[in-house]
């Protein structure tokens, strides 16, 4: 049965992504930013376009992060997005229908960022950046880079240091993926701009650990102090460096806008199904072991889902034995303490708990996803568990204590089993709940299942494969969870029909 | 064996209010006896139960079992409660264990008994009890009766010294009553020691070795089935016994609503589902002798009273400040009296300005 259904919907999905968009209005005379006034304009959110074209005003924009801006395009959703230039020469536009139609957006410098208080670093990283620069090296490096970022990617496979030289801090760097400045080649993290900061920490003494955030994210991640460098391609405006400290920069920066190609109807002569599948598959999983990073992302997923189930369970009973008190002093707070928790959603609770209460702390995101999922579900948790207590009838505790047990050996006998059974159906429904939930902690930069198909959807600007193959994966981790949970209500009822 | 002194309970209605249910309870319970709690609804009777085995925190006094004070904070309860068994109105069998489980768990547990031995005794009990092919069931497929006789097997299962029956067959349908009614027989011609509170009077007749009336929160009445059933003492106790109904009114003077009284004996006869040919004697009655025979020299008392038991009908007109007697006052030719004797078994004037009417 759910196979069928699984048939069906990827049916109803590759129907959907063969269709494309119509699209007839003449492109031809936009040739400036100023033109794209009245065009639907795809841009990453909280970057520098999306900045620019908000100021221009009349512009359609569609905010969607990096990975989605081809596609976007591809699909008619948008009629130009804007990429990084160089990123954009990069890519074999070509073959998918597009076209660079101008360059030089919003052309500037970017660097890395720093906390207004963190002069001291900033000034050392400069010190280091003007050296390079004024011997050469800078520039016959970035040349390499430029030319061939994919083979100087596995040249500089040099380790970041994990450890610091005495008197010298662990750096939190966070970054976005950004081909070619910041990305995952065989699982491992490279590009121009990793590279440079690799070389200054290996100098410097630092040790370096980088984190992945959405581009939107990193300011705030870096001015809670969850992150000490913001390296990220950030073209250094106005507004940001009122917030930031910025480096000397070091490289430059400016925008294409893609479009379909004029003769993109010819497009008709794309690959059949299947090889494109084939592709996508290769693309996507095998070439620079997209599938390492996979992997990766669902034992996170699965890690972060099993240890938040066990804080909500631990959460949920505590709450529903304060709720249950008879003590309306202990009682009505408590019920309180749930309503606001279920009242806030989930991901607001996630991001409170990472940038404001534990801001300061060191936490990583795991752990602050376990504490925020166990309580957010606690209070569901605990309610239900509460609805089981109150469902065994008050006689069935008078017959126990009656017997001479203690309340302790009723609840553990009685009570208990007979309310678990009464609400596992209602639990599984939460727990699978909680295992998509979890989808969400790509905010405070843990790269599970989904934010690992975003990081590689970023790196192929491919939507429809890493996005079919993470719901797959979610499929069968809820199926298994719901196949577990219902071995364990089989066990309650046949325990309960021995002989 | 147990012992209760000044025993009192009050409940806290939801309003803030205290509502004494047991004022001042005193009674003993000795080994072998079959004592039988029985009273009006709502006097405490199930309450009283529940306080011999702390289900119920009394307010005050003291209740001894084998001298030991329950309602001290260092007595084990527990220890207390393995040797009093109960058995509830709504069965409250386990409903997650199979009948045996229901029986087994209680001696694994608390009495250290190992399973083999548990299962043999409880397979013993289910014999005793009739329901030996029900030990793998659930509760909820067994009938009423059959649910109550697996509670007591599983009372008997913790070898009690002694059972307290909490209403045993008023959840049941009259068909299940005399199975459940049987077992309970039964432990009684054994000489287990058991308290029961029933509103079966025949079974309570039949199996008590002493009966406790219990009306006002207090112990009314005590005795043997014979002097309680037989010869009540005291008048509640004998309302009780011959489940007797009354209907009072009081008249100031000659003017009172007359069809408002009526309204009222024809819901009284209607209630207790005496046929219309009573109905409209007790109303003749009621108005020839207050329309005609009664004097009037001052407030007029009418008590009607219906016995289940018998099926009698008596009603009693008293006359407050008379100076003599009445009906020797009215004379043998008052149409009035004529009318009421004619209608009537019995006319008596036991005191002067009392006229006793039997149907």
């Amino acid at each position: 049965m759910t196979g069928r259904l699984f048939m069906i919907l990827l049916a109803a999905a590759l129907w959907l992504s063969s269709c494309k968009g119509h699209m007839t209005q003449d492109l031809s005379d936009v040739n400036s930013v100023e033109d794209l006034r009245g065009h639907s304009v795809a841009v990453a959110m909280g970057g520098s376009y999306d900045l620019m074209l908000s100021e221009i005003g009349g512009v359609d924009i569609v905010r969607l992060s990096l990975g989605e801006l081809l596609v976007a395009v591809e699909k008619g959703r948008a009629e130009f997005c804007i990429l990084d230039q160089y990123q954009a020469a990069m890519l074999n536009l070509q073959s998918r229908g597009l076209e660079i139609k101008f360059k030089n957006i919003l052309k500037g410098t970017a660097g890395a960022g720093f906390r207004k208080e963190d002069s001291l670093l900033c000034r050392g990283f400069n010190d280091h950046l003007k050296r390079i620069i004024d011997c050469g090296e800078y520039d016959s490096w970035l040349d390499e880079w430029k030319a061939a970022p994919d083979s100087m990617a596995y040249a500089s496979f040099a380790v970041p240091r994990h450890e610091a030289e005495p008197g010298r801090r662990a750096l939190h760097v966070g970054i976005t993926i950004n081909y070619p400045y910041l990305f995952l080649k065989d699982n491992r993290l490279t590009g121009i701009e990793v590279d440079f900061f690799n070389r200054f920490c290996e100098e410097a003494g630092y040790a370096v650990d980088y984190e992945i955030y959405d581009f939107s994210a990193l300011i705030p991640a870096l001015n809670s102090g969850k992150i000490d460098v913001i390296l990220s391609h950030m073209r250094m405006t106005e507004e940001r460096a009122r917030q930031v400290l910025f480096s000397n920069p070091y490289i430059e920066g400016g925008g294409a806008a893609v479009c379909r190609s004029a003769e993109g109807g010819a497009a008709g002569v794309r690959a059949g199904f299947l090889d494109r599948m084939k592709e996508s598959f290769r693309n996507n999983l095998v070439e620079e072991q997209g599938w390492r990073l996979m992997a990766d992302g669902l034992w996170v997923t699965i890690r972060i889902s099993v240890l938040s189930i066990l804080a909500a369970v631990m959460a949920g009973a505590a709450l529903c034995r304060l709720r249950m008190s008879r003590r309306r002093m202990v009682s009505l707070p408590t019920g309180i303490v749930i309503d606001v928790l279920r009242g806030i959603p989930l991901l607001v609770i996630l991001m409170l708990m990472f940038y404001v209460i534990f801001a300061s702390s060191r936490m990583t995101g795991t752990w602050v996803t376990v504490m925020s999922f166990g309580l957010y579900y606690g209070a569901y948790f605990g309610e239900v568990f509460r609805t089981g207590m109150e469902s065994v009838d008050k006689g069935q505790w008078e017959a126990g204590s009656a017997l001479g047990m203690s309340r302790f050996q009723v609840f553990r006998k009685i009570a208990f089993p007979q309310a678990l059974g009464r609400i596992i159906h209602v639990l599984k429904g939460e727990v699978i709940a909680l295992i998509k939930m979890t989808s969400v902690v790509g905010y405070v930069a843990v790269v599970d299942l989904t934010k690992a198909s975003d990081i590689i959807r970023a790196r192929t600007l491919d939507a429809f494969f890493p996005l079919i193959l993470v719901s797959v994966v979610y499929i069968l981790l809820a199926w298994l969870t719901g196949m577990g949970l219902e071995t364990i209500e089989r066990q309650l009822t046949s325990k309960s029909r021995r002989l | 064996m147990i012992k209760v002194r000044n025993l009192k309970k009050e409940f806290k209605t939801p309003a803030g209010e205290s509502l004494t249910v047991l004022k001042d309870i005193n009674c003993d319970i000795e080994k072998g006896e079959v004592i039988s709690i029985i009273g009006p609804s709502g006097t405490g009777k199930s309450t009283l139960l529940r306080c011999l085995n702390r289900l119920e925190e009394p307010t005050s006094g003291v209740v001894e079992v084998d001298g030991a004070d329950i309602l001290d904070r260092r007595t084990d309860i527990n220890l207390i409660r393995r040797k009093m068994g109960m058995v509830f109105q709504n069965f409250n069998l386990f409903e997650h264990l199979t009948i045996l489980d229901n029986l087994t768990m209680c001696p694994i547990l608390l009495l250290g008994k190992s399973r083999e031995e548990a299962e043999r005794k409880g397979m013993e009990l289910l014999d005793t009890v009739g329901l030996h092919d029900k030990a793998g069931c659930l509760p909820k497929e067994l009938s009423g009766g059959q649910k109550q006789r697996a509670a007591i097997a599983r009372c008997l299962a913790m070898e009690p010294e002694i059972i307290l029956f909490d209403e045993p067959t008023s959840a049941l349908d009259p068909t299940m009553v005399s199975e459940v009614l049987a077992v309970i027989r039964h432990l009684a011609n054994q000489g287990m020691t058991m308290c029961i509170v029933s509103h079966e009077m025949q079974f309570v007749r039949d199996v008590s070795t002493r009966i406790l009336f219990l009306n006002e929160g207090v112990v009314y009445e005590e005795g043997t089935p014979q002097q309680i059933f037989e010869n009540p003492q005291k008048p509640a106790t004998r309302a009780f016994i011959n489940r007797i109904r009354t209907l009072e009114s009081v008249f100031e003077n000659r003017h009172f609503d007359l069809y408002g009284l009526f309204g009222k004996i024809h819901t009284f006869c209607n209630k207790y589902g005496l046929g219309t040919k009573i109905l409209e004697k007790v109303q003749h009655i009621t108005e020839e002798m207050l329309c005609g025979i009664m004097p009037f020299c001052g407030p007029v008392r009418l008590t009607i009273e219906y016995s289940e038991k018998t099926s009698g009908i008596s009603m009693t007109f008293y006359q407050e400040n008379a100076t003599s007697t009445i009906l020797d006052n009215t004379g043998e030719d008052s149409l009035s009296l004529m009318m009421v004797k004619g209608m009537s078994s019995l006319v008596t004037e036991p005191n002067p300005g009392t006229v006793r009417i039997e149907i």
